[in-house]
């Protein structure tokens, strides 16, 4: 008789137990991950990567025109024309470089809300994209007023090594810049892509 | 180039797989840890580093077993061995927004009586009595601790008879 009443008193309480545990479970599934703030700090380290790069690129813009005028007027002898073309630019470069800029500070990421954040990314990586239809014939157009120029100097075709060396150097800036445009390209939809997870999830 | 892409994409569907996972399995994990913490920050400790080891294991895991009895033996492994002198850096961590040893709510307090009761165990058979609650079969609780069905019954004897008696006391 002590014997059963222990038992049942045994089986209430490993019942009353499992009841604690469904109770547990039932709190636990109302909760949400906290990786809200989590999500934010990793994007905003890619933000950062990205600001980082266009602060570069418009630190070597801005260099480019005095440097420009050393390396291509005082010691080549290139034109003054050649010299404003490439300032211009070089500067135009900076400048839509600056705008992008803008669109991605790193701040605005912890504060904005993400569906705002994504929409400011999708424009900043459309126009990073969209700057290839200018900067790709720009470039090309640089390249053959270069070799142009090259030849008012050297004027022998075959052995001008200034344009060789100038086309090769542009095709190593090429690569380069492609590089660093599909990186920013992918860092770009990277956190688009996790800004859609986040939301989805809500 | 093109491997790079297909890499970055397997990775992208790979982290993917593993969110989801996590977001199914999560009450899972967290009972785990809760029941072998001692305070929020050290439930809060135990979550990342599960999820961490999870990570680590979430793409050689070849689904041969069921996904919940992996999550289970990774969970109680992690927690049975991390060395709690080694507390993580204070940093943003991955965890729920839910405080069970401070809430003052009905609920918690049946859930803190569920705890101070499991908690009383030695580890190993804090696991077990964990995995019991969860309605596993005897067959797998011994699975994921590693000892046999048999063996598992009777320890869980021992484990009742425990209980009985803390609560006697």
């Amino acid at each position: 008789m002590n014997n059963d009443f222990q038992n049942t008193q045994n089986d209430l309480e490993l019942e009353s137990m499992r009841q604690q545990m469904t109770t547990l479970k039932n709190k636990l599934n109302q909760q949400e991950i906290v990786n809200d703030h989590l999500m934010r700090h990793s994007m905003k380290k890619t933000v950062s990567d990205i600001n980082r790069t266009y602060i570069w690129l418009i630190v070597i813009g801005l260099l480019m025109v005095p440097y420009g005028y050393w390396a291509f007027v005082k010691l080549t002898g290139f034109s003054m024309a050649f010299w404003i073309g490439t300032s211009i630019l070089m500067l135009v470069c900076a400048g839509a470089t600056y705008y992008n800029k803008t669109r991605v500070k790193d701040a605005n990421l912890m504060t904005n809300n993400l569906v705002d954040v994504s929409r400011r990314m999708a424009r900043a990586k459309k126009f990073d994209a969209d700057w290839l239809f200018f900067g790709i014939p720009a470039i090309i157009l640089w390249l053959g007023w270069f070799a142009y120029e090259s030849y008012l100097i050297v004027g022998n075709i075959e052995q001008n090594w200034l344009m060789y060396g100038g086309i090769i150097g542009g095709i190593i800036g090429a690569i380069c810049g492609f590089s660093i445009h599909f990186k920013t390209q992918r860092q770009y939809q990277d956190i688009i892509d996790q800004i859609e997870d986040i939301t989805a999830e809500q | 180039m093109g491997e790079m892409i297909q890499n970055r994409t397997t990775m992208n569907n790979l982290e993917r797989q593993f969110a989801q996972t996590v977001k199914e399995q999560k009450s899972t994990i967290y009972t785990v840890c809760y029941m072998f913490s001692q305070d929020a920050d050290e439930v809060n400790d135990l979550f990342q580093e599960v999820l961490v080891n999870l990570w680590k294991g979430f793409e050689s895991f070849e689904h041969r077993s069921d996904i919940r009895t992996w999550i289970y033996r990774v969970a109680l492994n992690t927690c049975i061995s991390l060395d709690r002198k080694k507390r993580r850096a204070a940093e943003t961590r991955l965890t729920m927004d839910i405080n069970l040893f401070e809430d003052r709510d009905e609920d918690t307090k049946q859930v803190d009586m569920l705890h101070k009761r499991i908690s009383k165990l030695q580890p190993f058979d804090r696991a077990i009595v964990l995995l019991w609650l969860e309605n596993l079969s005897y067959e797998e609780i011994g699975q994921i601790v590693g000892i046999t069905a048999k063996n598992v019954s009777v320890r869980l004897f021992r484990i009742r008879e425990q209980l009985k008696q803390m609560s006697n006391d």
